[in-house]
């Protein structure tokens, strides 16, 4: 369980990292400006983000792209959640701005989505190679 | 592999030398059937129509995969199914040395029977054997399915 948890807030750590400093190169290059605000959204996507991927266990059964699909409706689900608590504070957000948050989830996901898709084809690869040499022993 | 045979009525002393290059599973498997370590399962036809009520020995190596289904253990080979008294977790200990590795709670396979692993559309990666079958490699013992790979890889 320790190791878990541990696992699990390395996870956050490193995909808020990730997630902030593209936010930092993006702003560079954009000329836009992250307020406060977006930095704790941001913060609290990745926690919820990572705790829903880390649930993977539970979706052994289906296939990894219906895990995918799945895992990420409830993430958006919990993000849109957290997202209308926090507008009792900060007002709720416009319709751009909900486009905003979901996109900017979404084109990351994909990406990840597409690397992960081919892990598993150059895994199996590898595999059926290993197989092959072991066959032939 | 050379195989040489020597028959002498008058040797009390019978013996198998082995000569390899490198410790491997086929050599492990020839040390174990000279040490009467081989395993051996026995089973009956799953289908009734065959079933004569005697038991048949099955060898390992003909075994494409088990299947574990409604607290009943089949094997699958090229003759046809036949249905185990062991359990499965029991096969799997036993026939780890003879490349027999899990694959999800339900089955495990013999890797030297995997005619090639496909991935579908949908990201499941599946082990098709010489008979058509196929079975479902799970996520969760993929770790474990690349480890026992490279572990048979390097036996020495």
């Amino acid at each position: 369980m320790k190791a878990k948890i541990i696992d699990y807030l390395t996870d956050v750590c490193l995909s808020y990292t990730v997630v902030s400093v593209s936010g930092v190169i993006i702003d560079h290059f954009c000329g836009t400006q992250i307020n406060n605000f977006n930095i704790m959204l941001m913060f609290i996507i990745c926690i919820i983000a990572t705790a829903v991927l880390h649930m993977h266990n539970f979706f052994s059964e289906v296939s990894p792209l219906a895990m995918m699909f799945l895992q990420y409706i409830a993430t958006c689900i919990l993000c849109a959640a957290v997202v209308l608590v926090l507008s009792i504070f900060e007002g709720l957000p416009t319709l751009k701005g909900w486009l905003d948050l979901f996109r900017s989830f979404t084109i990351p996901y994909i990406i990840l989505a597409l690397l992960y898709y081919y892990k598993v084809f150059a895994d199996t690869k590898k595999q059926n190679d290993i197989i092959h040499e072991i066959q032939s022993k | 592999m050379k195989l040489n045979l020597y028959e002498d009525k008058n040797n009390k002393d019978e013996h198998v030398d082995v000569y390899y290059s490198q410790m491997r599973p086929a050599i492990k498997q020839i040390i174990d059937t000279v040490s009467a370590d081989r395993p051996s399962l026995s089973g009956r036809p799953a289908d009734e129509d065959q079933d004569d009520g005697f038991e048949v020995i099955l060898d390992p190596k003909d075994i494409y995969y088990m299947d574990f289904v409604d607290r009943k253990l089949f094997a699958y080979t090229k003759d046809g199914v036949f249905r185990l008294s062991n359990t499965l977790s029991n096969c799997e200990e036993m026939l780890w040395n003879y490349g027999f590795v899990r694959v999800s709670k339900s089955n495990l396979i013999n890797i030297y029977k995997i005619k090639q692993l496909k991935p579908d559309v949908n990201m499941k990666v599946y082990a098709s054997f010489d008979n058509g079958d196929r079975i479902c490699i799970n996520r969760s013992y993929k770790k474990s399915f690349n480890e026992y790979l490279l572990k048979m890889r390097s036996v020495e």
